[in-house]
């Protein structure tokens, strides 16, 4: 019983840290970025480029933050800006900049798949248990990201600039926020959250070109279902996670794939506007 | 504008002039072709099958040929799957008009192409292992089926390291299960048991629940069979963050991959009819020639590309002893000729199949494969009575 808990809430912080970079351009740019997959799989290739250097395993996270924040920053400028007006197409070009980015890497690194050095690998003792060591390392990394979101977003003078521009966006203009250097700033952090992630789960799975695919529809149906606000994003991630978890494990890991999106097309059934209580 | 088109038809007009004239050459020569996944989830490994096919036709080309013709290589991308099989085969076949098709190929795309080769009655020599029980009047098949790769692994387990109990973890397609229902009846022939049998989709990533069962089933000993290549990955790393350290057998690993993924697959064990350190002369020599041929291009050679190698010089000796590249004495002469290569003696004379020696193998931490143990000519038993 233990184990199933310590299941859930891992499976959840895993989720919730996938999902953040998604949620945070969602939220504030109303745009929904589908090279999200995309930013992880190059977050995935900072760690493999990581162990290449021969660097410490540690250095990968940082290092995929800050890829991440380079190429986000790059992207918005040349690629979102220019549609600020046309949303729907901005979703489509972020569409097609996913697949330029996953034939990019392929051309660089080829098909196959390799292997990043894990910082820390086996089991521990916890609550009389042995469970992985590194599982519930992302568990701490999941609780620290959604502090220093919420500390971002309510104790600083971005995080009230764009929580401005979320409610609206033309008023925010008018009062003088410039939501030109809001969208910039949320688009490079939502992408450097997304590579960090990236490079987190590498550990527990392979760096390959398709290494985001799975984890984008799962991570979209978080954020949609969360109501976009950092709680219900934490919560969504426990009650969908955990249903995952219990279905795979006492019905069949097969249906269980599939559990996070069909109870998300439920919830959004019954509540079209998420469980949480920070979106519009 | 103009000029540069007339051009182009010209040019091309030259090609078509070529291609015509290139029956009357082809008294001369033998085409195999190859169908193989270049793009798709065998690219990874078609590459390797492909070379080995090169280096058996220019050393048969540089001895003399069969029965004095040169061989010739026609290679076709099938995309690793039943679409692009059925363009590939039937390009080959009907088009191309090979005198025979040798490959390794996926399940699906095998399947797919089947009925092309009934139909062009064109003997296909198949070189991949696979699930076992696929047969046709135009096909053999040199590699491994489950009779012949499981009894290793768990023979070995249940002698030497005295497991009992046993937990299987696969891929839920043709291949995984095909395996792993084989192993699972195989481990009950001898008197062990299974725990539990534990399936999740190819493009899953999270075993996050299947260990947790594992772990509270607490069996003796575990044996996986994923789709190649990444799921192989994520579950090998998950089991071992998980600190799972019973004995742990791969039906799906190859010695490459098993090379790259590091600390985590040490103390795997595999069970494959090739393994690059086999002691033989053969298969010294077979290592010695890849690496002049190809040098720095050289892709490792593996279970799927030494078994294509050999594929084309049993169809010489069949060529030969048929005295001519007739398809049905070819067909009737790949029963009686054997090939010694680097895997050994191969014969194909068991229902279309080959008696193949495997060898069990365990990955060391420093990434090498160590040979434990090898088993002379294993029987792929019942596979193609009727034929």
């Amino acid at each position: 019983m233990s184990v199933l808990i310590l299941d859930i809430v891992t499976t959840a912080a895993i989720l919730f840290t996938v999902a953040t970079g998604l949620m945070i351009i969602l939220g504030v740019m109303k745009l929904i970025n589908f090279a999200h997959g995309a930013f992880l799989t190059i977050g995935g290739y900072a760690a493999y480029i990581t162990t290449l250097a021969g660097w410490s395993p540690w250095l990968a996270i940082p290092f995929a933050a800050l890829v991440g924040l380079v190429l986000g920053l790059v992207v918005e400028i040349f690629i979102v800006r220019p549609l600020y007006s046309r949303p729907l197409d901005a979703i489509l070009a972020t569409w097609g900049l996913g697949i330029i980015i996953g034939q990019l890497i392929t051309i660089a690194f080829g098909r196959e798949v390799q292997f990043a050095e894990p910082p820390v690998s086996g089991a521990v003792e916890f609550l009389g248990l042995s469970y992985s060591t590194y599982r519930l390392l992302l568990v701490m990394v999941a609780l620290i990201v959604g502090a220093g979101l919420t500390g971002l977003l309510y104790f600083t003078r971005f995080g009230l600039n764009a929580r401005a521009v979320i409610m609206n966006e033309d008023l925010a203009r008018g009062l003088g926020i410039d939501s030109t250097k809001v969208r910039l700033a949320t688009f490079g952090l939502g992408a450097a959250l997304a590579s960090m992630a990236g490079a987190l789960i590498t550990p527990l799975i392979s760096v390959d070109p398709n290494l985001g695919l799975p984890w984008l529809v799962n991570s979209f149906m978080l954020v949609l279902t969360s109501g976009v606000s950092i709680p219900g994003l934490l919560i969504v991630s426990l009650l969908l996670g955990g249903a995952q978890v219990v279905v795979s494990t006492y019905l069949s890991p097969i249906i269980g794939g599939l559990t996070i999106v069909v109870l998300a097309a439920l919830i959004l059934r019954i509540r079209p506007q998420g469980i949480g209580w920070g979106g519009s | 504008m103009m000029l540069h088109i007339k051009l182009r038809v010209l040019s091309g007009a030259a090609a078509l002039g070529l291609a015509l004239a290139q029956p009357a050459a082809a008294a001369d020569t033998l085409k195999i072709g190859v169908p193989v996944g270049l793009s798709g989830a065998n690219s990874v490994v078609a590459p390797s099958v492909v070379q080995a096919a090169e280096l058996a036709v220019s050393e048969i080309n540089a001895g003399g040929g069969v029965l004095s013709k040169q061989l010739e290589l026609v290679v076709a991308d099938d995309g690793s799957g039943a679409q692009g099989a059925q363009k590939a085969f039937d390009s080959l076949v009907f088009q191309k008009e090979v005198d025979v098709l040798i490959s390794m190929e996926t399940s699906a795309a095998r399947n797919a192409g089947l009925p092309i080769v009934n139909r062009g009655k064109v003997p296909y020599i198949y070189t991949s292992f696979y699930e076992g029980r696929s047969c046709s009047p135009w096909m053999y098949v040199n590699a491994w089926v489950p009779e012949q790769q499981v009894a290793p692994i768990v023979d070995h387990f249940m002698s030497s390291e005295g497991a009992k109990s046993f937990f299987l973890i696969g891929s839920d397609y043709a291949f995984g299960r095909g395996m792993l229902e084989f192993t699972k009846k195989y481990i009950e022939t001898k008197g062990g048991t299974v725990l539990g049998e534990e399936y999740l989709p190819m493009d899953g990533t999270d075993w996050t629940a299947i260990i947790s069962k594992l772990k509270a089933a607490g069996p003796d000993a575990i044996i996986t069979s994923t789709a190649g290549g990444a799921p192989n990955v994520t579950l090998t790393k998950q089991l071992r963050a998980a600190g799972v350290s019973i004995p742990y057998g791969n039906l799906a690993v190859d010695e490459g991959t098993a090379r790259g993924m590091g600390a985590d697959a040490a103390g795997i064990y595999i069970s494959a009819s090739y393994i690059t350190g086999i002691d033989s002369e053969e298969n010294k020599k077979f290592l010695a020639a890849m690496e002049k041929h190809f040098g720095g291009d050289l892709k490792t050679p593996n279970d799927l590309s030494v078994p294509q190698y050999e594929a084309v010089y049993l169809y010489k000796a069949a060529v030969e002893k048929a005295g001519s590249a007739d398809p049905e004495k070819v067909i009737a002469a790949l029963d009686e000729v054997s090939f010694k290569g680097p895997r050994g003696e191969i014969s194909m004379n068991k229902q279309r199949h080959a008696p193949l020696t495997m060898y069990l193998a365990q990955v060391q931490a420093d990434g090498s494969v160590k040979l434990i143990n090898s088993f002379k000519d294993v029987d792929p038993g019942e596979q193609c009575p009727n034929l």
